[in-house]
């Protein structure tokens, strides 16, 4: 039994003992506990100097449309495994007691874990498209049944935005396809690679636009973001943790699998486009970020200026630049993922995230207060933290690639300005949250239970693990370059 | 042992102490001050031992990142002269600070906290000492900086404090702003981040001055940020709502001083561009001045002293500006960090003695009530002075008599922010020490513990005598030339005149008076610049970020996207007008459509 | 003689009415008559070819069959129609089409 095929099937076999009857949070508990054990194992076992696909599987779905379930992983991918198996336990630890429908809440969680789980190990574009598209329904029901405030017409709204992009990105994906000779069709990674590598595979410009629409929306590139804020607002907590920490590092993941090896050519033909839409990303969305007056959007908006950082490091088309944006792609779903939990712990404590209504909370909950400190100096991209190691690289990356042109000179410069841009609201947020005089509504609040911290310890951990050596995550990382 | 261990045990010391605190000790309060000092004196021990070694040499520790041959980040030691004497300089305050500040938070909370920041403080500064290249050097920037907003928001149940603590975090932000593009330059330009590397690299930019001009001042924004000079001084003197022994270490002796130690650092290539230096002294100079006269209308005991810090830095960084020597700035910084922390710490037992008032004029005949501290403070007060045969004569007159050979401009500059630091201070000691006691607190004003006293003591011995040949030749003799330049014999009496004046000026005008008798707004309210940028945030970065925001809701959620959804819902909204109900309607259509279909199918052949 | 013309003017008046009948009766019944009458017009059509439409001199008897089946289709469509109208009677206690109008937006 291939390994990454258990690793996706844990999650699912829990849902099915949930659906027949069994307790849902510890059975899902468990089966999360168990993916990260062996994700953990996988990692450690990854030879770095073979590099390449390993723990390789296949099963032949329609072998003469070269559509089969090939699961195999590389440096990326074990990274991004390790990623996802780590905010799964997190964010289904740190769940609360749910009223209504328990069974179906952590059922429609660990669907969303399996669903990236084998978004990321596996070879075929067509199951990675799958995959993603069984993570992404039941982010709608968890929206819709159990989230807060308008959640009804969030749920509506990144939901169909989303699938609106999922479509582009299967139009693309299947021109992908048609564009090969038809003798050699097929939708598996490697053999797409060679035919890039040998040089004789020259798929239309356009296919890529497509493409980096598609998986750019799913990443909430600008101007295609506006899914990203209510959607995590009215989000429950868990689902907040899972789609920002992990769902939306596949978009990503998709552009540096399929777009990068794929699309020389296109990629400089459009990086002037890419880059100013980044420039979008970081400086439009950070001053809207700077405007919000509640954590909750806050939190969103600033995920997703943070993905201009990564985009960033991606336009640059170096080395450093992309393991930079690897890096990042991992420090952010481990911090993002931080933030959402303690916000929800704010939240179910307080009922309200405003700004003007919060207030010193220190004095009454001082762990919930350091660790959303740690969490929220690790998104300002403190050294520490492995954001900031990905940050810096991106920063060096673009800097080899801004004597192509100006324009990289300009996004790198708002880049580093977006740094004190994200200073300033995550700051201003703790400040108004936890400082000052406190009011005496807030007075006898409690402070973070054991199961919470422990939840964002085990996320803050490895983020400062990598954050003091990143050469943990970038060897892994780097074995996917010289392909 | 061997020096690279020394160094590293040096280094790591303090955080581990940290670690401990935060996650082990959180109850004990002994437990936490012991670790803490601990881990000080561990590091004051390693930095003699090196110190007296000689101890040279570059040691690799690990690579932060290493991505093979093409990108290596290297998390190294450099051991020179230059960090030599700086780590010197730092691990002999540390541990005195942190002795005293058992006495000074003995009856405070958060006491785990406060030497948790302490320790973290020290192992980023040291950090930034011992960095042998410009990306480590910015890693421990940036973790001073968050060391010092963990401190400075120590009593952050006070609105004053939360909000003075995120503005230094964010104003040192946006000069590390600077300081990252310039780093990023650099590298694009020679391909190394290194300083030794770096140094030696000025060949680089010989066709090319602006650009190393650029650069050089890029770097210098992070001084700029970190040593609060103009226009990013702000923060410093609302930076003194952190404890006082905080404002000793961070705010006088060692962190604001990191930014002065970078140039000392980047000496040579910052040298090779006359343009940035031009930039760097002026602004220093600028600083120096005015400051200097804000401070002679701060009522704050410690408001005081923060703006003759400002002023202060403002000297060293005119030092560097002035391109003679590395050795300049860093001898003005040794014998400022003494007595800036003396004077701090004096002010701290003033403080704790007057139970936590901070007013001067609340103060008065505190000489008798507090002998040692009045006498220590004095040490301090005539060496910031500048008066002879104090530690603070020497370097300031130095840097004052290199300007009159460099630069006259700036000379004129330096000599009349030198003539208003006696006045400042004169009137400090003659409101707060002198006359008559003003208020009960004063009356019953006592003196400090010996935990307190004793540091004091410490301090005052090279407060006075850090100035001296000997000193000056022992820290100093393989980091530069500190030779006195060649001035006219009217130039020191000009230096004398000044110090007599500011002092004698403060002395009649601050003689016995309940009330400040010179009242001038403009300055009280530090030339209204701290306004203006409170507008600028408010207003400017307010509306743009509310302009974002309003475009975000209204264009490209309302528009765009509530709008292609709308238009759907129009799209269906109008086909709904065919669903008449009526059969024969229906009727009608399909027989239409039948024709259409056999007209299409016999004439579209 | 008659030629195929003139039952194929027969025919097509016969259609016409039927339509104009289906499209403008207020009656359901009278609607369902004039189906018949097109349905007829057809089967009229179908014989005068089968009549007239030689192929290689010999008449063609296969329209002819398959106008038996129009008529069975007819016949059963008839059944169920009428089924229908007894049932929308009873509930709506009214034959008239224009009454018919809950599928109306």
């Amino acid at each position: 039994m291939s390994p990454l095929l258990l690793l996706i099937l844990l999650p699912l076999a829990a849902s099915l003992l949930i659906m027949i009857g069994a307790n849902p949070r510890r059975t899902a508990i468990v089966a999360a506990l168990l993916n990260l054990v062996l994700s953990v194992l996988l990692f450690a076992r990854y030879d770095l100097h073979a590099g390449g696909w390993q723990f390789l599987s296949e099963w032949h779905v329609l072998p003469n449309l070269g559509i089969n379930l090939s699961l195999g992983a590389d440096g990326l991918s074990m990274t991004m495994l390790l990623l996802s198996t780590l905010v799964t336990l997190s964010a289904l630890w740190v769940a609360p007691k749910i009223e209504k429908r328990e069974g179906l809440y952590y059922v429609c969680l660990l669907f969303i874990s399996a669903g990236v789980i084998g978004a990321f190990s596996t070879l075929d574009v067509l199951f990675l498209y799958s995959f993603h598209e069984l993570a992404l329904i039941p982010t709608f029901i968890l929206i819709g049944v159990w989230g807060s405030g308008d959640r009804q017409a969030a749920a509506w709204k990144a939901t169909i935005y989303l699938g609106g992009a999922s479509f582009v990105l299967l139009i693309g994906i299947i021109s992908l396809y048609l564009s090969l000779p038809s003798g050699m069709r097929t939708f598996d990674l490697r053999q797409l690679d060679h035919l890039a590598l040998s040089g004789t595979f020259h798929p239309a410009s356009w296919i890529y636009l497509l493409l980096l629409v598609g998986f750019g929306t799913l990443v909430s590139l600008f101007p295609f973001h506006s899914w990203a804020p209510p959607a995590y607002a009215c989000a429950p907590t868990p689902a907040a943790m899972l789609h920002s920490g992990v769902l939306k590092k596949f978009g990503l993941y998709g552009l540096i699998r399929i777009c990068l090896p794929l699309f020389p050519e296109a990629i400089q033909q459009f990086n002037a486009l890419l880059v100013l839409m980044l420039i979008g990303n970081i400086l439009y969305i950070g001053y809207v970020t700077v405007a919000q007056k509640r954590l909750d959007w806050t939190i969103g908006y600033s995920s997703v200026m943070h993905m201009g950082y990564i985009f960033l490091g991606l336009a640059s088309l170096t080395v450093m630049g992309i393991n930079g944006a690897a890096l990042l792609m991992f420090a952010h779903g481990l911090s993002v993922a931080a933030a959402f939990a303690l916000c929800g712990e704010i939240r179910r404590r307080t009922g309200t995230l405003d700004y003007s209504e919060l207030g010193g909370l220190g004095k009454v909950t001082p762990v919930l207060g350091l660790l959303f400190g740690f969490a929220a100096m690790a998104s300002v991209g403190l050294p520490g933290f492995a954001n900031f190691a990905g940050e810096i690289l991106v920063f060096f990356g673009a800097t080899v690639s801004s004597i192509y042109g100006p324009l990289m000179v300009v996004a790198i410069i708002i880049g580093v300005w977006g740094v004190v841009v994200s200073a300033i609201y995550m700051l201003r947020a703790y400040r108004h949250i936890f400082w000052g005089p406190i009011a005496q509504r807030w007075e006898s609040l409690t402070d973070i239970a054991p199961t919470a911290k422990w939840s964002v310890i085990l996320l803050l951990v490895p983020l400062m693990i990598a954050g003091f050596y990143p050469q943990i995550i970038l060897n892994m990382v780097g074995t996917i370059l010289p392909r | 042992m061997n020096v690279s261990t020394i160094a590293w045990i040096t280094l790591s010391a303090p955080i581990l102490a940290a670690a401990l605190i935060l996650l082990v000790t959180r109850k004990s309060k002994p437990l936490a001050a012991g670790l803490a000092i601990l881990s000080a004196l561990i590091t004051c021990a390693g930095g003699w031992i090196l110190f007296s070694r000689g101890a040279t040499g570059d040691f690799l520790g690990f690579n932060w990142v290493d991505l093979g041959a093409s990108f290596q980040i290297p998390i190294g030691i450099a051991l020179d002269p230059l960090s030599r004497t700086m780590l010197v300089i730092v691990t002999t305050i540390a541990p005195l600070v942190f002795i005293y500040s058992i006495g000074y938070m003995k009856d405070e909370e958060g006491y785990w906290r406060y030497f948790a920041g302490l320790a973290l403080f020290l192992f980023s500064m040291l950090g930034i000492v011992l960095a042998n290249n410009l990306v480590m050097m910015f890693i421990f920037w940036e973790l001073v900086g968050v060391s010092s907003y963990i401190l400075i928001g120590h009593y952050f149940r006070k609105d004053s404090a939360a909000d003075a603590a995120k503005q230094a975090f964010l104003v040192n932000r946006i000069g590390d702003f600077g300081f990252m593009l310039g780093i990023l330059l650099f590298w694009i330009s020679t391909g190394t981040f290194s300083f030794s590397a770096l140094n030696s690299s000025a060949g680089v930019f010989v066709q090319h001055p602006t650009l190393l001009g650029v650069a050089c001042v890029l770097i210098f924004c992070g001084t700029v940020g970190k040593s609060a000079q103009f226009p990013l001084h702000v923060w410093l003197p609302n930076s003194m709502e952190g404890p006082t022994p905080v404002s000793s270490l961070l705010h006088a002796a060692t962190m604001v001083a990191a930014g002065v130690y970078l140039l000392a650092r980047i000496f040579p290539i910052l040298s090779a561009s006359p343009g940035a230096c031009e930039v760097v002294a002026w602004t220093g100079a600028i600083t120096a001045l005015g400051a200097g006269i804000l401070a002679t209308q701060q009522d704050d005991i410690k408001g005081i002293l923060a703006y003759s810090t400002i002023s202060q830095l403002g000297y060293m960084v005119t030092g560097a500006g002035l391109a003679v020597s590395a050795a300049l700035p860093m001898f003005h910084l040794f014998t400022h960090a003494f007595f800036k922390c003396l004077l701090f710490l004096t002010a701290g037992s003033v403080i704790l003695g007057m139970h936590h008032e901070q007013n001067i004029w609340k103060m008065g005949g505190l000489l008798k009530k507090m002998p040692v501290t009045f006498i220590t403070y004095c040490c301090g007060m005539l060496a910031l002075s500048g008066c002879p045969f104090f530690s603070g004569h020497y370097s300031k007159d130095l840097i004052m008599a290199c300007s009159w050979e460099h630069h006259r401009g700036i000379f004129w500059v330096v000599v009349i922010a030198a003539g208003l630091t006696p006045f400042y201070m004169t009137r400090q000691a003659m409101v707060v020490f002198f006359g008559k006691a003003r208020t009960e607190h004063s009356e019953h004003a006592h003196e400090s513990p010996l935990v307190m006293i004793i540091p004091l003591i410490l301090l005052a011995i090279p407060a006075v005598c850090a100035g001296y040949a000997p000193v000056e030749h022992f820290f100093f003799h393989e980091i530069g030339s500190l030779a006195e330049p060649e001035v006219p014999s009217f130039v020191p009496t000009i230096f004398m005149a000044a110090f007599l004046a500011g002092l004698g000026l403060a002395f009649l005008i601050y003689r016995n008076v309940e009330k400040d008798p010179v009242r001038i707004p403009f300055l009280a309210q530090r030339f209204y610049i701290d306004d203006l940028y409170f507008w600028i945030v408010r207003v400017i970065q307010g509306g743009f970020a509310r302009l974002c925001s309003f475009i975000d809701r209204w264009f490209i959620d309302g528009i765009l996207v509530q709008g292609s959804a709308t238009f759907i819902w129009t799209i269906g909204f109008a086909l709904r007008f065919l669903q008449l109900g009526n059969i024969q309607a229906y009727a009608f259509f399909f027989g239409a459509g039948v024709i259409g279909l056999i007209y299409l199918i016999l004439n579209v052949r | 003689m008659p030629t195929l013309a003139n039952y194929l003017l027969a025919s097509g008046i016969l259609f016409a009415v039927g339509l104009g009948g289906v499209m403008l009766r207020r009656s359901i019944i009278i609607i369902f008559m004039s189906l018949e009458i097109m349905l007829n017009a057809a089967n009229l059509a179908l014989i005068a070819f089968s009549r007239y439409g030689l192929v290689s001199g010999h008449q063609v008897f296969d329209a002819q069959i398959l106008v038996f089946f129009i008529i069975t289709v007819a016949a059963a469509e008839v059944a169920v129609g009428l089924a229908i109208i007894v049932s929308l009677y009873r509930a709506r206690q009214t034959t008239h089409v224009e009454d018919l109008d809950t599928l109306k937006f």
